[in-house]
């Protein structure tokens, strides 16, 4: 068996996890402090990926990405960058496509903290990075934890985007999601079964970690 | 109760009525997305009878009809695929072509597309696309004629796959590939307004690409399937496939 697109699917899915967290909690900070209507705007945008096709996604990507125009083309004749068709241009898809599974729940988890917590630090002549680092982050552990490994698995499970805009390269753009429609498109239902049930099975497991490690809390990780 | 009879009635009419439609749903490969409508409103003007196209890569749409698709006509970018159905007992009548098929090379960059064999190489060329060659005999005789040339090894790094000729099409229309090897109804199709640089890959360097076309074991209505089949080799439909850019056996 090739494994290949299994590695593939881990690698983008970690790399993008990680680029989202670093993304996600000052986001999801920035989002939890107020109501005015530019936050309201940019979080409808951010949760927009939950609701809209992958090919909404997948069109407007496709054809920014393209050498020929727009962004693609000064990416291209400044940096020499393709973004489309390559492992680059999958991270930021995902990075997108996945954004609200890493700032939703740590933007709530936020929000459901004592306002009097932070005030409490800040009277104590605390900044407010030393209060977030310190007393907030540490005190939505679990959330964050919980917002990590659905955006790892959604990852996983990205399919329509990369369908788009990946071009199928093995190696390089064909994750496992890829190569079993590419399997059962082939009729090669051997290699779609073995790739369909790896997948089933390490989604569960990481799927299941969650609730494990939620299990106190008594409540779906999804919140 | 009495106010829900006339509705009833309505539902029960209009239930009726779409199963009474005269339609047959025939599976197109992905190449003839832009002729089969043309076809298709042709054959309604001739028979009376409509069609519902579905196209796809033709692996695609024989691994559905394998599966118990309910279409009634199967038209395919090969051979292969008809003849594999008819072996394990989905098809009603026997493979026959319908036309054959005319691969060239197109790209919406201003390049000289004559010399395209040296064109590959050259750093101009950023991305290559192809129809998947497992599904897509497109892709299969674009592979044979690169493989032919010796740039089969050369070009691969530059190679990105559609899953059908249409995604090859979308790739080739917005841009994102320098050049793509398609299916000359492409440029042949009036509904198409990107401009576009094409040549002929020549047909030397590539097996025939013979369109065949089977009638489904799993049709639901046989007479008009049989209908469109024979529709399929007459005159008008060769002329029509004709100026799309097929060649008519």
């Amino acid at each position: 068996m090739d494994w290949s697109p299994i590695w593939l699917s881990v690698k983008l899915a970690s790399i993008t996890t990680l680029l989202l967290l670093l993304i996600g909690l000052p986001l999801a900070y920035w989002l939890s402090k107020g109501r005015s209507v530019i936050r309201l705007v940019l979080e409808a945008l951010i949760t927009m990926p939950l609701v809209l096709p992958p090919s909404v996604l997948g069109f407007y990507l496709l054809l920014a990405f393209s050498p020929q125009h727009g962004v693609g083309k000064w990416l291209h004749d400044t940096f020499n960058i393709q973004l489309v068709f390559s492992f680059p241009g999958l991270i930021l898809a995902s990075v997108i496509y996945s954004l609200p599974f890493m700032v939703g729940p740590i933007k709530s988890a936020l929000q459901q903290l004592p306002a009097s917590w932070a005030q409490a630090s800040y009277t104590m002549g605390k900044s407010e990075q030393e209060t977030f680092l310190k007393v907030l982050l540490p005190n939505i552990r679990s959330s964050v934890f919980t917002a990590m490994v659905m955006t790892f698995a959604h990852t996983i499970g990205e399919f329509g985007v990369v369908l788009m805009i990946g071009g199928n390269i093995p190696g390089q753009t064909k994750v496992a999601s890829i190569a079993i429609y590419d399997a059962v498109e082939g009729m090669d239902y051997g290699t779609a079964n073995n790739y369909s049930l790896l997948l089933f099975a390490f989604t569960f497991v990481i799927v299941t970690t969650a609730f494990i490690f939620n299990r106190n809390k008594a409540k779906s990780p999804l919140e | 109760m009495k106010s829900i009879k006339p509705i009833l009635t309505i539902l029960l009419l209009a239930l009726s009525v779409s199963t009474h439609a005269q339609t047959i749903k025939v599976a197109a490969a992905a190449n003839l997305q832009s002729v089969i409508k043309v076809l298709g409103d042709d054959f309604k003007k001739r028979s009376g009878v409509g069609i519902e196209p579905i196209t796809g890569s033709s692996g695609k749409l024989v691994a559905q009809i394998s599966n118990g698709a309910p279409y009634d006509v199967f038209l395919s970018a090969d051979m292969e695929f008809p003849q594999k159905l008819a072996k394990d007992g989905f098809a009603e009548s026997q493979p026959v072509v319908y036309a054959l098929g005319s691969l060239i090379i197109c790209s919406t960059e201003n390049l000289n597309l004559k010399k395209w064999p040296q064109l590959l190489n050259n750093d101009q060329v950023n991305k290559i696309a192809i129809a998947n060659a497992a599904i897509a005999p497109y892709g299969r005789a674009a592979q044979e004629s690169l493989a032919k040339l010796d740039l089969l090894d050369k070009v691969k790094p530059k190679l990105v796959y559609g899953e059908s000729i249409s995604q090859v099409n979308t790739y080739i229309t917005t841009g994102v590939v320098s050049v793509g090897f398609t299916t000359q109804s492409l440029v042949n199709d009036p509904a198409n307004q990107t401009k576009l640089n094409w040549a002929l890959v020549d047909p030397k360097t590539y097996s025939p690409i013979e369109q065949g076309m089977v009638v489904l074991k799993n049709s639901a209505n046989k007479a008009d399937a049989q209908k469109f089949y024979a529709y399929m080799s007459s005159a008008s439909a060769k002329s029509i496939l004709k100026k799309y850019g097929y060649i008519i056996p």
